[in-house]
């Protein structure tokens, strides 16, 4: 049990020092470079807490799809992030206090791993019980995405396809030759 | 003693990794790195959530043929599978806006931006023009 945890402690340690390299970097590539680093020892952390399906939806569209994107955008993007001229100090400061108020708060929090944390009472020993007669697959966590709460699902794509169709909006190909002429011949007529 | 504090270890390391998160949104004056950062900020949100469904001795939650098995909570993976694909949406989005700010402003920081924004903005107050708040085509 305690090796668990302690796996779990070392997973995280290697993620708060790829995210500390993340802030010392000023490179674009090794940011896309480390950022998916960060996610597929994330799809680790995931595993050895039990969220398999979690683990490898991460692994695939976290650390794979995510990465492309920043890698076909890097293409058209500067090679180098600039120092920046205004002061971090107080960027900084207010991250510092916010995280310290999160720990403080961290006390109450149920220790992990307790039966008796309040999440594993409510609806969650309803969906392990039901899913086999209900639904009849052996994976709970499918059980519950497409069927007990099919309109999250639902909703999900909705915001998928909103987000495809925004980008496709904003990447259209206008023609630029065609539009710097139109817009003097307006101002010309104006004046006129 | 030691599984008390391994037990809470992991709930400060996710807050410490959600406030790099945050600085690197809005310390970092470039925007590619701003999205790093939500990024950043997401993927230690949905390793919180995960941490809360784990249950000591669990195994994953998918049934097996033994009657006393314990099953780690499914209902947070549940959730977050969803927020992972939301994530990326959310991302390209993203990456899409800071595309269509390069091309034109031709560049992605934030100082560069505001200043070329400010510029234009006594450009038009010194010729009288009328202010429309539209953004500059």
């Amino acid at each position: 049990m305690i090796s668990e945890l302690l796996i779990n402690a070392f997973l995280v340690t290697i993620m708060l020092s790829i995210a500390i390299a993340l802030i010392k970097t000023r490179t674009v590539i090794f940011t896309v470079i480390l950022t998916s680093a960060y996610s597929l020892v994330a799809a680790l952390m995931f595993i050895t807490l039990d969220a398999v399906d979690v683990a490898f939806t991460e692994a695939s569209v976290g650390a794979g799809i995510s990465t492309i994107l920043f890698l076909a955008a890097m293409a058209y993007l500067p090679k180098k992030e600039e120092e920046s001229i205004s002061s971090e100090f107080i960027p900084a400061l207010s991250c510092i206090i916010l995280g310290g108020i999160l720990i403080w708060c961290s006390f109450d929090l149920p220790e992990i791993g307790q039966l008796t944390a309040p999440i594993h009472q409510h609806i969650a020993p309803e969906y392990i019980k039901g899913s086999k007669e209900n639904i009849g697959i052996p994976n709970i966590v499918t059980s519950v995405l497409a069927s007990y709460r099919g309109y999250d699902t639902f909703g999900e794509t909705i915001v998928v396809f909103t987000a495809g169709v925004a980008v496709l909006a904003l990447l259209e190909k206008k023609n630029p030759a065609k539009k710097n002429k139109s817009q003097p011949k307006r101002k010309i007529r104006k004046n006129a | 003693m030691i599984s008390s504090t391994v037990g809470i270890w992991n709930y400060w390391i996710v807050f410490c990794l959600m406030m790099i998160g945050l600085f690197l949104v809005i310390g970092r004056k470039n925007f590619l790195k701003k999205i790093v950062g939500l990024t950043i900020f997401q993927t230690s949100v949905f390793l919180l959530y995960i941490t809360f469904g784990k249950i000591k001795g669990g195994t994953p939650p998918i049934l097996n043929e033994s009657i006393n098995t314990i099953y780690s909570n499914p209902l947070p993976h549940v959730l977050i599978l969803t927020a992972i694909v939301v994530g990326v949406a959310t991302t390209a989005l993203g990456l899409s806006l800071v595309l269509r700010i390069n091309s034109e402003y031709g560049s992605i920081e934030e100082d560069d931006v505001s200043a070329q924004d400010l510029v234009d903005y006594h450009d038009d107050i010194e010729t009288g023009k009328k202010l429309d708040l539209k953004f500059k085509k």
